[in-house]
């Protein structure tokens, strides 16, 4: 009984260390699919705060611009 | 229900079907776990891939933005610190001379389209079932339409947004020209002021007339204090009933007239005891008013206004002697240019010399009878079949008046007159192509001998009837004529319209929105470039 437990439990014991392994792989890539997806969301969340400053600023520019630039007369 | 945009492909690591005849199912299971495992790093690669990459993207786009913006700053510091507070130049000249500031910002458009799916939701949507391959049937068509597209056409509301719009634009620029013209002709019609002194005076007549009419100047003075005090109020509900009332060529989208409408209508009655004075009865003559006109026997003329010029000006003419003759010498010199522009409508006395003037320039045009400034005729094909069906009733509307008025609104005036004018669109519609010169020339007699008559006619006689029908005639023939011409024009206008406007939304809109609410008189002279970004 012992010689046949010991293959079986090395298998089985060995099996788990696999599954046990296999588990940690996968929860880290769980982890940094995560950590990619919330990059992304606050990346973008700061470049459209940027896009909102350019485009504020771009319209005070041209403000500006047709303040102070003379226009071409008309021929 | 949220899109998933990316997925790790092998979601399930051992899910799979295990092979037969293995004798350590434990480590084949852990093996294929451990493959799996190696594909999702790998998807996950891809996927990290493509978000770093969009990302870049944007990030590059800004920075493109933020260059041009210093320049554009540094340009602008050296150019103020140039500025000289004491050249400022306050000539007039400048404000019409110099040219307009164009903006020159670009507006999002077309955000969701299929050209801007993400390439993730892309991928996943060719993972779909393609549709039938419809357009193998395209080279076999005879419309030149795409097979697919009577399958599933992803731009379908799209183009008919776009139709839609720009037909709205070209409805409202004629009605712009149209109500130019009528305002040329009938300028005292925006100027409240000038009429004041006027019913003043006919207050102080109805005061010497005596106490009796007493009345009827507490009325007026009512009237008047309705007219400025309330004309604010006439804008909002006066307008959209009137625009909504009546549709096409014939609304009146101008505020100020929609405003006299109104203030014409609340009165009633009162409008009509002081008909005896020319001048403020242009006015009231175009407001298109079907309220009893018990009190007009004599001025059944004034009565009869409703919203065409054409029918204006007869009642204009037949009335107030005055203006036609000015609007008479304008036509003959315009004519060879406006011959050329398509559109013309329907007052029959001034048609036969156009057709004539196109075909044959050798002959002169007759200038007795043109009494209407072109530009005033309706524009489209479409709107002509509508303008022609209610010119008639407009035309029997006058025969109507002058019987027993029936209190109608302008949605019940069409009814009585539909019989008559039926025969008229159906004998114009069921000829497809007549040939231009043959009816010409025989109208061109039928006219010479005509415009005796229709001069006569135009006075509200009892002869109406008959030179109606002549009339009705005449513009048919007319109208087959011209019609060829206008439908060519307005092929090649719409072509070049398409080909320019593509699927510019904001260049449409803007356009539209200008037609709309401009006032200016140069609309149709937009430089479409300024537009277009």
């Amino acid at each position: 009984m012992a010689g046949q437990e010991d293959p079986v439990q090395r298998e089985i014991h060995q099996d788990w260390a696999n599954r046990e392994y296999i588990e940690v792989t996968t929860s880290s890539i769980k982890k940094i699919a995560d950590f990619l997806n919330s990059f992304d969301m606050s990346c973008r969340s700061r470049l459209a705060t940027l896009n909102e400053k350019l485009t504020a600023l771009e319209r005070r520019i041209e403000y500006i611009e047709a303040r102070v630039t003379k226009g071409e007369t008309l021929t | 229900m949220p899109l998933v945009k990316r997925s790790i492909e092998p979601r399930h690591l051992c899910h799979t079907v295990l092979p037969r005849g293995i004798k350590n199912e434990l480590e084949c299971v852990t093996n294929v776990s451990l493959a799996n495992v190696i594909r999702q790093l790998s998807s996950l690669s891809k996927y990290a891939e493509d978000l770093f990459g969009e990302l870049f993207n944007e990030a590059h786009s800004f920075s493109f933005r933020v260059n041009s913006l210093q320049e554009r700053v540094d340009r602008l510091s050296i150019s103020v610190t140039q500025l000289d507070p004491k050249e400022e130049e306050l000539s007039l000249q400048d404000i019409t001379m110099r040219k307009a500031f164009r903006s020159s910002t670009i507006q999002d458009q077309q955000l969701f389209s299929r050209q801007s799916l993400p390439i993730p939701l892309q991928e996943t949507f060719d993972l779909c079932e393609q549709p039938p391959p419809l357009n193998i049937l395209t080279p076999y068509r005879d419309d030149g339409k795409e097979g697919l597209k009577f399958y599933t056409n992803p731009s379908y509301f799209f183009d008919l947004w776009r139709e839609k719009m720009l037909q709205d634009t070209e409805d409202k620029r004629k009605e712009k020209r149209k109500q130019k013209v009528r305002g040329n002709d009938r300028t005292l019609e925006t100027e409240k002021v000038p009429r004041a002194p006027h019913d003043r005076k006919k207050e102080w007549q109805k005061l010497a007339l005596g106490a009796e009419l007493a009345e009827d100047n507490s009325e007026e003075a009512l009237k008047e204090r309705e007219a400025n005090g309330s004309a604010t109020y006439h804008d909002r509900s006066g307008a959209p009933m009137y625009l909504e009332g009546m549709d096409g060529p014939f609304s009146l989208a101008a505020l100020p007239y929609s405003q006299m409408n109104e203030l014409l209508n609340r009165p009633g009655d009162r409008m009509y005891t002081r008909p005896h004075d020319p001048p403020p009865l242009p006015p009231m003559h175009p407001l298109g008013d079907i309220k009893p006109p018990s009190m007009i026997s004599s001025s059944s003329g004034f009565s009869d206004s409703r919203p065409q010029s054409p029918a204006q000006m007869h009642g204009f003419n037949s009335n107030t002697p005055p203006p036609p003759p000015p609007p008479l010498p304008p036509p003959p010199p315009p004519l060879p240019s406006m011959s050329s522009s398509g559109p013309r409508g329907t007052p029959p006395p001034p048609i036969p010399p156009l057709p004539v003037q196109q075909q044959t320039p050798a002959i002169p045009p007759p200038p007795a009878p043109l009494q209407i400034a072109p530009g005033v005729l309706h524009p489209a094909p479409p709107p002509v079949a509508p303008p022609l069906h209610l010119s008639s009733p407009a035309r029997l509307q006058q025969i109507l008046d002058k019987g027993p008025p029936p209190h109608q609104s302008d949605g019940t005036v069409l009814p009585p007159p539909p019989p008559p004018p039926l025969p008229l669109p159906g004998a114009r519609i069921s000829s497809p192509c007549p040939p231009g010169p043959p009816p010409v020339p025989s109208f061109l007699s039928g006219a010479v001998g005509s415009p005796a008559s229709h001069s006569s006619g135009k006075k509200h006689s009892a002869s109406l009837p008959p030179i109606s029908d002549a009339r009705s005639v005449l513009l048919e023939a007319i109208r087959k004529g011209i019609q060829l011409r206008k439908v060519e024009e307005q092929r090649e206008q719409e072509a070049a319209k398409h080909a320019r406007v593509g699927n510019d939304v904001a260049t449409i809109l803007s356009r539209r929105i200008a037609v709309e609410y401009s006032d200016s008189e140069d609309e149709s002279e937009f430089d479409e470039g300024d537009w277009m970004e």
